[in-house]
């Protein structure tokens, strides 16, 4: 019910929505026609444990489509394992350590989970089939990845500190966001490369792509705070929060409020400075539909930092950008440029409601002209024509000549 | 080849300080001279790590070429640093004859065959308003021309001295150069932009933004500057990376350009003001607004705090592209913006501090 509210209360969002729905045209729309009934299954096993990327994947070029769908498959997959409390760590690190040989086993499934996403596994030897199908080229790429990911949650699930105390300095934080998500985005670059949908030089600067990763990651670890806290998980690292608080935990009592709104904002701010490198990397992709698939899970992540900035629901519950504005954001993101519009708006929105009192004032004024200045080298500002200059002139002029009229007048009265 | 000896012209100014002190902290520490009219301050160890007991000062006039002669052969500097410049305000006369004549004196000297084999190169502190028009500089670098009319006197003067320096590159063989153009600098000794900040956040002037704020502006903390002028010297000296670096003019900030009114408004901040509301107002209507004030002080005989230059000054855009700096002087600032300001609100309590200590000396004679 409150969904219909919120859009009544956004007239625009609705309109977005009615044409999402009406108008929207995929680049290239899937046609299951074609499609074998295990590769149907697989589509379907997207849409049951994706709730953002499901649509966005879908739209992607036939070129590359299949092979994102089985990576993505793959990484849930893993994730699924990873996540499972009820697998001890004997049976779950072989697993993790050794996936990516698994992906070689014709028939291979796994039925002990009892995760949300357990289909998955259960159903592993569908996924299998259709990786076998693939471009080998793309095999690589996604196995190589599927190894270095396994191996990284392997050593976070022996690790007893990290999962005992949380993350501690933020070079951890750091290095376990490269692990969860730095590394997909190197995975989907090499995809992209190799189908030659994104510019090669995307692979020479890792940093960029990195900091896709980085971002999407963090962003949702500032946005679950309070559930990952009810879950018994900690990612925001110490070196940050202990500079607020005795134990990261403090921040949902009420009384903390103010110095939970001081951590968000160094959060925020370490954020938001991966966001000139994640413009950079959107401007090296060559393909509409590629971009789309990039750009969107981007400035859905920028809108929630925006959301989320001193905002003290994000420390007592769960925060989330409408439906409507989701929405509105699909159809907007389409080319760089106005990607780059909706990413400066939402910048200029935090750093209009920056104040001095913020200890993180300057740095989060600093992150938000690094935009603006990168934004700038892509998209100079052009030079005000001539005739223009002269407008401060002319007001100017008028405003002497009415305050002359006025103290004429003033003057003349008096006499 | 590691620098030996140092001859820092303007070495007792508000950079010349700052200079001496992140030379001093160049390990092999080279000698470090100091050529200037006026002697060196007196430093607080808590803003300058350097003895001042091991700096060898010269006084001596830059536009007189035999009194440099002398200074050089006693000297025997493998690299000159010119930072000597008059203070705004002093008059185009003063201007031209310390920028341009005293410039042209150093290079002519240095030159000469006589130091072929000693004076190795000469780094020149240029501004980075030299390229600036009037018009908003966004990302600007040195491939941004100088315009053909300088804004003002002062300006003229430095981009004719720079000029002079880059030409003279090669000049005598093993002779090179090197200019560097800060943007902005504040930090100890400073007397112009955050003690300007400081005393406007005594007033209600906090209360008012000029412009929509969404103009950046590059701020250079002092110390950051003086490292890149330690980095050119370097630099020149080195075989290898002197390509890039000899006759080249670099524009050093630090690399953090931010909305204007965030620097001045963290120096209120800190100083206890937060405005509880602010009142923006246009560019147009602050020039305006700025011209009754200058009227106004006028009439009574002050000096105005709200000048139609400082409304133009807070409504631009003036931020630079450094990557220049950051590859061939493999530069990257020492001190951050916000550190930077912290330091500088420190120094003006401490001259406060003494300021007050003076004064109780002076009543208890």
């Amino acid at each position: 019910m409150s969904k219909y509210l919120e859009l009544i209360l956004h007239p625009s969002e609705m309109r977005a929505v009615a044409q999402w729905a009406i108008w929207h045209d995929p680049v290239f729309p899937r046609d299951p026609e074609k499609e074998s009934d295990n590769l149907k299954r697989c589509y379907e096993l997207l849409k049951l444990t994706s709730r953002s990327f499901a649509a966005v994947i879908e739209e992607l070029s036939p070129e590359l489509r299949e092979a994102i769908v089985i990576f993505y498959l793959i990484l849930r997959g893993l994730d699924t394992i990873e996540d499972d409390m009820t697998i001890p760590n004997p049976v779950k690190l072989p697993i993790l350590r050794s996936f990516q040989e698994v992906l070689d086993e014709p028939g291979w499934q796994y039925h002990d989970s009892k995760e949300k996403d357990a289909v998955v596994l259960e159903e592993f030897d569908k996924i299998i089939t259709e990786y076998q199908n693939l471009k080998s080229p793309y095999k690589a790429i996604i196995k190589d990845i599927t190894e270095v990911m396994g191996n990284g949650m392997a050593s976070y699930c022996e690790d007893e500190d990290f999962n005992k105390k949380g993350v501690d300095t933020v070079k951890d934080y750091n290095l376990y966001c490269h692990y969860v998500a730095g590394i997909i985005g190197e995975g989907l670059t090499r995809l992209g490369v190799a189908a030659e949908l994104s510019n090669p030089k995307l692979m020479d600067n890792p940093q960029l792509y990195e900091s896709m990763g980085l971002l999407l990651q963090k962003t949702n670890i500032i946005r679950d705070y309070h559930e990952d806290l009810m879950d018994n998980r900690r990612f925001w690292p110490k070196e940050i929060w202990s500079k607020y608080a005795k134990s990261l935990d403090d921040f949902a009592k009420p009384e903390n409020e103010a110095a939970g709104l001081d951590c968000l904002s160094e959060m925020i701010a370490d954020a938001i400075e991966h966001i000139p490198d994640c413009l950079y990397y959107l401007a090296g992709i060559r393909e509409q539909s590629m971009f789309n698939f990039c750009a969107i899970p981007q400035v859905m992540a920028i809108a929630t930092l925006e959301l989320v900035y001193r905002n003290p629901k994000v420390l007592t519950g769960h925060v989330k950008i409408r439906k409507g504005l989701a929405c509105q954001l699909m159809l907007e993101s389409g080319s760089v440029r106005s990607t780059y519009d909706i990413f400066q708006q939402y910048c200029h929105n935090i750093q209009s409601r920056n104040t001095p009192r913020d200890p993180m004032y300057v740095r989060i004024s600093i992150a938000c002209a690094k935009v603006d200045q990168f934004i700038e080298t892509v998209f100079p500002t052009p030079p005000e024509p001539k005739g223009l200059a002269n407008n401060s002139v002319l007001v100017f002029g008028l405003s002497f000549g009415i305050v002359g009229i006025l103290i004429f007048y003033a003057v003349f009265l008096v006499q | 080849m590691a620098l030996s000896t140092v001859l820092i012209i303007g070495g007792s100014g508000f950079l010349g300080c700052h200079l001496v002190d992140r030379f001093y902290a160049v390990s092999p520490r080279p000698a470090i001279h100091v050529l200037d009219i006026r002697p060196l301050p007196i430093i607080s160890p808590e803003f300058y790590s350097f003895n001042p007991d091991e700096i060898v000062f010269h006084k001596g006039d830059i536009t007189d070429p035999d009194s440099l002669r002398e200074i050089y052969r006693e000297v025997k500097p493998d690299i000159i640093v010119h930072s000597a410049s008059p203070i705004h305000g002093m008059g185009k006369e003063i201007y031209y004859k310390v920028n341009v004549d005293g410039t042209q004196a150093i290079i002519d000297v240095a030159v000469e065959p006589e130091f072929a084999d000693i004076i190795k190169g000469l780094v020149y502190t240029s501004s980075a308003s030299v390229i600036y028009n009037g018009e908003d500089l966004r990302n600007a670098d040195e491939t941004t021309p100088m315009p053909e009319k300088q804004m003002d006197a002062y300006n003229e003067t430095k981009a004719l001295g720079e000029k002079m320096v880059l030409a003279a590159n090669n000049k005598r063989p093993g002779f090179k150069t090197v200019a560097l153009r800060p943007s902005a600098m504040f930090g100890p000794g400073d007397r112009q932009l955050i003690p300007n900040m400081v005393q406007v956040g005594y007033t209600s002037g906090t209360r008012f933004q000029i412009g929509n704020n969404w103009n950046i502006f590059d701020f250079t903390y002092i110390g950051n500057v003086a490292h890149a002028h330690v980095l050119a010297a370097q630099k020149l000296l080195d075989e290898k990376k002197s390509g890039g670096v000899a006759g080249e003019p670099f524009i050093i900030t630090n690399n953090q350009p931010v909305y204007f009114f965030t620097v001045p408004r963290k120096v209120w901040a800190m100083k206890g003001n937060i405005p509880s509301f602010t009142i923006k107002i246009s560019r147009p209507v602050g020039f305006f607004l700025a011209f009754m004030s200058e009227v106004v002080a006028k009439l009574r005989g002050k000096e105005a705090l709200f000048t139609r230059f400082r409304v133009s000054f807070t409504c631009a855009n003036r931020y630079f592209n450094i990557s220049k700096a950051i590859h061939f002087l493999e530069y990257k600032p020492i001190v951050t913006l916000e550190k930077g300001i912290e330091i500088s609100l420190r120094y003006l309590e401490y001259e406060e501090e003494e300021k007050a200590k003076t004064l109780a000396e002076k009543k208890s004679e």
